[in-house]
């Protein structure tokens, strides 16, 4: 190997471990949203990052890195699931939060209002909705994630978007300094 | 009755997600500026993507302990180096005997996978009949972009998004007006020291004389007040006294409101 290529090599391990690291922030972020559990999402990450350096050679395209962990992450939720509640189909499954809308309306505080309507959405429609608007990921991507149809995601994510239409509308209807906060921010 | 359920949820959904080819946006734009009740379904479905974004931008800290609540340890920076190095050998191997991606996706067809652009966010114009846009509207398509970034990708997307709608007007024998408001750091698509669309700029305005590209004046003299910049503008490039304004203004008068 000659020297540039050795100087390459290590230039490249520093950007996998910067990479590995972004990568880490965003799967919990995902994770968390999901399943709203810092420390099962914590959970989930670990297993996401230790599977994806046993399974590193398969990764055919550097390209593709982000969907492929985040195939991974979707394997690992689905397996926990599987494992602690064999019999219920987590497409189906709704968290069950303290904080609803409802107990949440008193408090004018937006991040736990969404939080709460996002938690009561099914884990697929949740699943879909957090992988389009947090990660950006095209429909086809995410189904590619999911390994569920790509019809089924996009009707996932419309009927995700109308159930929080109807839950978060009415707040901030009800809120007109919300309604003129992305005016202010423009400048 | 509104033409709104002439465009499905998904269809909306995929317009707001930019999963639409370019053709097929720019006709879609069209419709949706000039009906206000697809442009309220657009702007609500909009407002629901950036709560998302906004409900998990800071998510809580993991747990500080080392031990999680299953056991599992965490991984130590000395295993985070040799786990980077193993990820790199396994790309790297993994690159030898890589397939051709279009062995391992299934075709795309109507559905675009690269990043986003433009969204809808209000627009107020005259609601009108679809074939109306096609030939005999009374009222003169006017659309207002206004361009707040100054990544290098999104803005080309934005240039592309600009001609196709202009081409579309143009083969449906109309003559739209385009204006593209620029702000903040939009403001570097037409500030002739950063600018690397200038020759695209000037073709598209010998090309449609109906497209303006205004600059925002509060912009330039805040970069003259805050960094000494003094601004240098493009050629054909117009000033206006406050991009914020100038929004207002424009909805005030029916302009469609397009945010890049």
């Amino acid at each position: 190997m000659k020297t540039m290529d050795i100087l390459d090599f290590f230039l490249r391990t520093r950007e996998a471990q910067r990479a590995l690291q972004q990568a880490r922030s965003r799967l919990y972020r995902v994770a968390y949203a999901w399943c709203h559990s810092a420390a099962l999402a914590d959970d989930l990450v670990q297993e996401t990052l230790t599977k994806a350096l046993q399974k590193s050679s398969q990764l055919r395209d550097p390209k593709a890195r982000d969907a492929w962990l985040f195939t991974i992450l979707a394997n690992c939720y689905r397996d926990h699931f599987r494992r602690s509640r064999d019999m219920d189909d987590i497409d189906e499954l709704e968290l069950s939060l303290e904080a609803t809308p409802e107990t949440e309306s008193s408090r004018a505080e937006i991040v736990t209002k969404v939080r709460a309507a996002i938690g009561r959405l099914p884990q697929g429609q949740r699943q879909v909705v957090t992988l389009v608007d947090l990660e950006g990921f095209s429909y086809i991507e995410v189904a590619q994630i999911l390994d569920v149809p790509i019809g089924t995601v996009m009707s996932r994510l419309c009927r995700a978007r109308n159930a929080m239409k109807e839950i978060l509308l009415p707040e901030f209807q009800n809120n007109p300094e919300g309604a003129t906060a992305g005016i202010r921010r423009i400048k | 009755m509104s033409q709104g359920k002439r465009y499905s949820d998904e269809f909306l959904n995929a317009f707001v997600d930019n999963q639409l080819a370019s053709e097929e946006k720019s006709r879609a734009f069209v419709e949706i500026s000039q009906d206000e009740n697809l442009n309220r379904q657009v702007c609500e479905l909009r407002k629901m993507h950036d709560l998302v974004q906004h409900a998990y931008r800071v998510p809580p800290a993991p747990p500080a302990s080392t031990n999680t609540a299953r056991g599992r340890r965490r991984i130590s920076p000395r295993f985070g180096v040799a786990a980077s190095v193993l990820l790199l050998l396994g790309i790297a191997v993994g690159r030898e005997v890589r397939l051709p991606i279009s062995d391992l996706q299934p075709p795309l067809a109507e559905v675009k996978t690269t990043g986003n652009a433009m969204t809808a966010i209000r627009g107020s114009g005259a609601t009108a009949s679809p074939a109306s846009v096609n030939v005999q509207t009374a009222k003169q398509p006017s659309v207002l972009i206004h361009v707040t970034d100054n990544d290098t990708s999104r803005l080309n997307q934005t240039l592309d998004d600009i001609e196709s709608l202009l081409a579309y007007y143009h083969s449906a024998h109309q003559e739209a007006r385009v204006e593209v408001v620029l702000n903040g750091r939009g403001l570097g698509l037409v500030r002739a020291d950063q600018s690397k669309f200038a020759r695209r700029i000037a073709h598209l305005q010998n090309k449609y004389k109906n497209l303006t590209f205004a600059a925002c004046q509060n912009t330039i003299d805040r970069l003259k007040r805050e960094q000494g910049i003094v601004v240098r503008l493009l050629p054909g490039v117009t000033v206006i006294d406050s991009g914020m304004a100038e929004i207002m203004r424009r909805q005030d008068q029916g302009w469609a409101y397009l945010q890049v």
